[in-house]
């Protein structure tokens, strides 16, 4: 016991230091976001994730915008669990085989007005997946999409940006 | 013969002319099941029509007094009406009008494989012998006419008598309700040897001179005996299997309407025939109650089967029923007659209600297994769409048992609350934990009650059908629907306009305690003990019908975008949505199973039969998950194997020698001559 508190006691912060500066432009991003989904769905915005084939990297940037430092529920956006619920599709990955129409049935679930925002280079381009014998295509060729956040992966910052380009193309 | 009151003795012989042309009719009929299954059952409606005019009679204050001498030895066939015997006679008529209503049509399958003539003959013994039950005033009357009741509905509930399972209930129903009437028969030839009279309304004054160990000897057998009719822990054994086997419309009787009459009883013994007893008397009860109470509804919580699921809660409404009647015998203990009464009417209150609504939903159980033919609820499911009326009805009947306003059951589950509630005025502290056990249980009862009926309005009435008679399965006849729909009507009635049936119970309650209950009531509102809760059933109907009303009003003022667009179930996106998918009855209790395992002991196991090339490939998967029954296994297996066990021992005497027999006849002889001498 006395060795674990000292091992504690020993330790010097491991956590990397906060980068300074982005803080503002989050929160001022977040409010923009948060304006414009009250104009057009009355209320703050709900966005459902769907994996169309992803390799996960992109999942660990959206996840990251639940962390204490995005905290994006501060801002009254909440990642659901149903498309029911929703009114933003996150989507991410190259569309494969099987998911194309599970990801067709998610949009049909989502009730109107609705945005698709398509989520990293794979959702983009299929990135280095292009070709591949399981993927279907972009997710361009599936659903109609409002907007596109290039990166491998985007960074939390960018997804804000490209759901607000999504927005202004509605508002 | 010696009567008073010609009106009432009118009314009563109406009643029996009744059932009497529905039994001899039905039997005349024998040729053509369908007259004969028109002409019993209505003969049983017309019957329970002028029961229900007798009884509403009897409750303004009509009395009766009918000695029929030479029908019976041993003090004749005496009977008699008081507010008490007439608000039990209300009562089953209450659920025979409907059972016999739903009758007619509901027999209507059974022609050509099941004797409809035998059917309307035992029905109208059943229901004539339980009208007549609480009007018996001597002994020798009471003891035949409950044997009359119990033989009857022995012959109804194995009707189905060519399934082994239907032979196997009726044979526990008849040995428990035998078992029941040995103790009672003892119960009352004591009373009667000790008092010096078979006569009901002379005990009353002769109890008091009794010693306190005959009284309680007679309270034990008596109470055992009733008990054992009104289906409380662990005597409830024959419910869950004889409720099931018996035609629906037999069921909603004997589940809503019999078991009550084992309450009459054990009102009879706590506050008419022996008086006040000991503390023990009233904490024994409401400790019964609160036992029956929250294992009743633990084990309809889990079972699957829909009608085994009602009987269980019927135990259940027993305990809640139980838990009034002992708050009441011990608030009379500790001299507080006001509240005594005020438990009593809740009691009573809430047998009338349960009445209503667990024959409504047996009733609705029925109707479902007329359109599906099962009552197992994995196979069923999607029924509110085929059978849109019969769902409504039931789910009037669920949210009443469930006690939720405006319905009935609400009402007096609040009653009762309040009653058990106000035990603070006593003070002695062990009573004071009693009473708290009380609350506690009767709150967990609440609760799980509700998780059960949805469940079972949930897995049975939503979602896709299971099996294919459930997906082609239609609504039933206009006699059942009509029947469900009187029901129905009695639940909502009851609930909302207190003032309706709290009047007679009131007087009734009266009658028997000789102290007002500590309630007000009015047209709209009722108070408790002079304002410690209050609660105007009326306005909470109204409130709801308004809130129900305003929330699509509110949103279109507020311009809410409107439009409307159909689309498929939201199933996680799968292409294939079939009912394999739904959730289950099983997987809905098994929370519960997993908190209460304690209780419930469930034997899993899990079969999967592997591919032979490889053991990634899985052919079938078998699971299962089976509470065991722990009074079957604990009180009644052991019991029964001492039986047998003694009976082999028994068996060495009878050696099918007959010297060996005459040795006895010797011995027997000489016995009695040495002990005469």
């Amino acid at each position: 016991m006395a060795s674990l508190f000292g091992y504690i006691l020993k330790t010097p912060v491991v956590t990397e230091p906060l980068s300074s500066g982005n803080d503002a432009q989050i929160e001022i991003l977040a409010r923009q976001i948060d304006d414009r989904a009250g104009k057009i769905f009355g209320r703050s915005l709900h966005i459902r994730e769907v994996d169309a084939g992803s390799c996960n990297g992109c999942e660990l940037e959206i996840g990251a915008l639940n962390n204490p430092y995005y905290d994006l529920e501060r801002f009254g956006m909440h990642f659901v669990a149903s498309p029911r619920h929703a009114d933003c599709l996150l989507v991410t990955g190259p569309v494969t085989r099987n998911m194309a129409d599970p990801l067709k049935r998610t949009y049909e679930a989502t009730p109107a007005p609705k945005i698709v925002v398509a989520t990293g280079d794979c959702a983009y381009d299929c990135g280095v997946f292009a070709g591949g014998y399981a993927v279907v295509g972009p997710v361009s060729s599936i659903l109609p999409v409002d907007a596109v956040v290039r990166g491998c992966p985007p960074a939390p910052r960018e997804i804000l940006l490209g759901i607000l380009a999504a927005l202004d193309q509605r508002a | 013969m010696t009567i008073d009151s010609p009106v009432m003795l009118d009314l009563f012989l109406v009643t029996l002319a009744g059932f009497s042309t529905g039994a001899v009719g039905a039997l005349i009929t024998a040729r053509s099941p369908n007259w004969a299954r028109i002409v019993g059952h209505g003969g049983a409606l017309l019957g329970a029509l002028g029961a229900l005019t007798f009884a509403l009679a009897g409750l303004a204050g009509g009395t009766m007094k009918l000695d029929i001498p030479e029908l019976l030895p041993i003090g004749g066939a005496v009977f008699g009406v008081d507010r008490v015997s007439a608000f039990f006679v209300a009562l089953t008529a209450l659920g025979a009008i409907p059972a016999a209503l739903y009758a007619i049509g509901y027999t209507r399958e059974y022609a050509g494989r099941h004797s409809l003539a035998g059917m309307g003959f035992a029905f109208n013994v059943f229901v004539a012998a339980m009208v007549l039950v609480p009007l018996a005033r001597n002994v020798l009357t009471f003891l035949v006419l409950w044997e009359l009741m119990s033989l009857a509905s022995y012959f109804l509930v194995i009707t189905e008598h060519e399934r082994e399972e239907t032979l196997t209930a009726g044979w526990v129903y008849f040995v428990m309700t035998h078992a029941g009437f040995a103790a009672l028969l003892l119960g009352f030839l004591l009373l009667t040897r000790a008092t010096g009279t078979p006569s009901f309304t002379e005990w009353s004054a002769a109890a008091a001179r009794l010693d306190l160990n005959s009284r309680n000897l007679i309270f034990v057998l008596l109470a055992l005996g009733f008990g054992s009719k009104a289906g409380a822990i662990p005597l409830h054994v024959w419910l869950p299997r004889a409720h099931p086997a018996a035609p629906s419309h037999v069921s909603a009787l004997m589940s809503g309407v019999m078991i009550k009459l084992g309450v009459y009883g054990l009102v009879r013994v706590a506050f008419d025939w022996l008086g006040a007893g000991p503390l023990w008397w009233g904490s024994g009860m409401l400790i019964a109650g609160a036992i029956s109470g929250v294992l009743g509804v633990l084990y309809s919580l889990v079972d699957a089967d829909l009608k085994r699921l009602l009987a269980y809660s019927s135990v259940e409404n027993i305990g809640i029923i139980m838990l009034g009647l002992g708050g009441a015998m011990l608030f009379q203990a500790h001299a507080l007659p006001g509240l005594a009464a005020l438990a009593l009417l809740a009691a009573l209150f809430h047998a009338l209600n349960h009445a209503a609504f667990k024959s409504l939903l047996f009733m609705g159980a029925g109707a479902v297994l007329h359109a599906t033919h099962t009552r197992n609820m994995e196979e069923l499911g999607g029924l509110i769409k085929r059978m849109p009326q019969t769902a409504l009805f039931f789910l009037v009947g669920s949210l009443a048992i469930a006690a939720l306003p405006p319905f009935n059951g609400f009402l007096s589950e609040w009653l009762m609350f309040q009653s058990l509630l106000l035990s603070f005025q006593i003070s002695a502290h062990t009573i004071n934990l009693i009473f708290a056990f009380g609350v506690a249980s009767l709150a967990l009862t609440s609760g799980l009650a509700a998780a059960c009926f949805v469940r079972a309005f949930g897995i049975t009435f939503l979602a896709l059908p299971r099996c294919e008679p459930a997906a082609r399965a239609r609504e039933v006849e206009w006699t059942m629907r009509a029947a469900m729909a009187l029901l129905a009507l009695a639940c909502v009635v009851l609930g909302i306009a207190p003032a309706l049936t709290l009047t007679p119970l009131e007087a009734t309650v009266f009658d028997l305690m000789g102290a007002h209950a500590d309630v007000k009531f009015n047209l709209t509102a009722v108070v408790a003990d002079g304002g410690f809760g209050w609660i105007a059933p009326l306005w909470i109907a109204a409130g709801l019908v308004v809130f129900l009303l305003a929330v699509p009003l509110s949103l279109r003022l507020m311009g809410v975008n409107r439009r409307q667009r159909s689309y498929e179930t939201w199933g996680c996106g799968r292409a294939l949505q079939t009912a394999r998918f739904e959730y289950t009855a099983t997987a809905f209790a098994n929370p519960f199973k997993r908190v209460f395992v304690l209780l419930y002991r469930p034997v899993k196991e899990l079969d999967i039969e592997f591919h032979p090339e490889s053991r990634y490939f899985v052919r079938t998967i078998a699971y299962y998950n089976e509470g065991r029954l722990i009074f079957e296994d604990t009180l009644y297996r052991p019991f029964l194997r001492m039986i047998q066990a003694l009976a082999r021992e028994a068996r060495a005497l009878q050696s099918g020698n007959v010297h060996g027999y005459l040795v006895y006849i010797l011995v027997a002889l000489v016995a009695l001559l040495v002990l005469t001498v």
